[in-house]
């Protein structure tokens, strides 16, 4: 059995106010073929918004990789970079 | 039972009559604190709509002020009289009014004209102290009588004001001939009380417009409040928020959350994970309760309700301020969160003052005001406007 890919969208205030609320929909809009595979998560906070050098919020972890301002579809993006290596 | 004086708990319901945008009778209280007195005024102003909510308001407010000033009663009652405007179409100025006065030992003035008998229950009975009647002459009023009584309020006890519109509930040859009735409601309350010992005051007095809105097919013929002051052991609520301005305060923080007895609420996602990892417990988010205005809450074992920080204490200053009910809100975290303040009797707040510089960029979209002003404004309200008792500590 595959393992899921886990994604963490960080809900603090920050992450909130400069588009993370809108991250929150991100289930309803998984394509059919990766809805078996993904879990998501919320964090109460990252704490990447007080680290300059981690870059800009919305912070989303995927897998444990650091998405900055991110986005449905750059999340949507990565997930698919990630099950089109070989070993997913 | 504790050693605790009970506390004093008020909240009230209204519903308008029909096709009226404004309430006909007021329910105003205050608080005064160097004394730790409490006074609550229940009006039912002639009539309906904006006349008479301007009367009861007048009515309501005078009858509370001069009684803050010790004024004699029957001046009082004078006074409002010959203040109020006279109606054109009835040529008199009439305003019914309940007073309570409860002092720091829980001994009550109770003080009625014209509104339906104040219920008091006690021990899930309806008790009925003397009531001395004072005749209120050549005042050419709908009522010349005045009604005055005194009791030592116990613990649990509760003292119901009720407008007509509850007690002419259902008048008609089906239900009830003369109306619910104070008789009825008694018993009503009674029932609800012994099935819910420790129903809120504010849960209860919406019970009560409940049951009359649906003595009449949910038609408000009339206005109709309801207000409840109930004598209750505290209920105590620890909210922390923000975190400490020195890491090394995070333990002390989380010790006072650790021993605090009574309800914890946690506002801020960083307060979270410090209290997390201070008591070695996992945070969950409820990724269910999603709202595009307000963050989702989360969960952790020992807490009572876990929020997001600025966005949701924002959202709750500005729905107290507005007086929104709760009720009418989507369950997002600035409405539990309100819920749990309005049911509390003494909130203690504890701030973190460390800032989220992430916060000050021009960039972020929303104003998020700073924590310490907003907590700041929100006790104010609680104290003024919900008369809360409350403890505001920095950290």
């Amino acid at each position: 059995m595959k393992e899921k890919i886990k994604v963490i969208i960080c809900t603090g205030t920050h992450c909130f106010v400069m588009g993370g609320s809108d991250l929150l929909l991100l289930e309803e809009n998984l394509p059919e073929h990766l809805k078996e595979n993904i879990m998501i998560e919320g964090n109460s906070c990252l704490g990447y918004c007080e680290d300059r050098s981690k870059g800009k919020a919305p912070f989303v972890e995927i897998d444990g990789y650091l998405l900055d301002q991110a986005t449905i579809p750059k999340i949507l993006n990565y997930i698919e970079e990630l099950t089109n290596r070989t070993d997913r | 039972m504790t050693n605790h004086k009970p506390f004093v708990e008020i909240d009230y319901t209204q519903i308008n009559k029909k096709n009226q945008l404004v309430c006909g009778d007021a329910f105003l209280s205050k608080k005064i604190k160097s004394d730790k007195r409490v006074i609550s005024v229940l009006s039912d102003g002639l009539g309906s709509g904006v006349k008479a909510n301007v009367l009861s308001g007048m009515t309501a407010t005078m009858a509370l002020n001069y009684m803050v000033h010790n004024y004699d009663l029957k001046k009082t009652a004078r006074a409002i009289m010959q203040t109020l405007p006279v109606c054109s179409v009835r040529k008199i100025s009439y305003a019914t009014f309940t007073i309570v006065d409860v002092d720091h030992n829980g001994f009550v003035n109770l003080i009625e004209y014209g509104n339906p008998v104040a219920l008091i229950i006690r021990n899930g009975k309806r008790i009925v102290p003397d009531r001395h009647q004072y005749e209120l002459n050549k005042m050419d009023q709908l009522h010349d009588k005045m009604y005055y009584s005194q009791f030592q309020a116990e613990l649990h006890d509760r003292i119901i004001l009720m407008s007509d519109g509850i007690t002419q509930s259902g008048l008609g040859p089906k239900l009830y001939p003369f109306g619910w009735g104070d008789e009825n409601v008694s018993n009503y309350v009674c029932d609800i009380v012994a099935k819910n010992p420790s129903v809120s005051a504010r849960y209860l007095s919406k019970l009560i417009c409940d049951k009359a809105l649906e003595n009449d097919n949910k038609t408000p013929y009339d206005d109709t409040s309801c207000g409840v002051i109930s004598f209750r052991e505290p209920r105590e609520t620890l909210l922390i928020s923000g975190p400490p301005i020195y890491r090394e305060n995070d333990a002390a923080m989380a010790d006072a959350f650790r021993s605090f007895k009574g309800k914890k609420i946690i506002c801020g996602g960083t307060t979270a994970n410090i209290i997390a990892r201070e008591t070695n417990e996992k945070i969950k988010v409820d990724l269910q309760n999603y709202d595009k205005d307000i963050p989702t809450t989360s969960i952790m074992n020992g807490v009572d309700l876990i929020t997001e920080g600025s966005i949701t204490l924002g959202k709750v200053l500005q729905l107290l301020e507005d007086g929104t009910n709760p009720e009418t809100l989507p369950r997002h975290g600035a409405a539990l969160l309100i819920d749990h303040l309005l049911n509390s009797d003494k909130i203690h707040f504890l701030i973190g003052t460390k800032i989220n510089e992430a916060h000050q960029d021009p960039n972020v979209p929303v104003e998020l005001e700073i924590r310490r002003s907003l907590v700041k404004q929100i006790i104010r309200l609680l104290e003024d406007k919900y008369l809360k008792e409350t403890e505001l500590k920095f950290i």
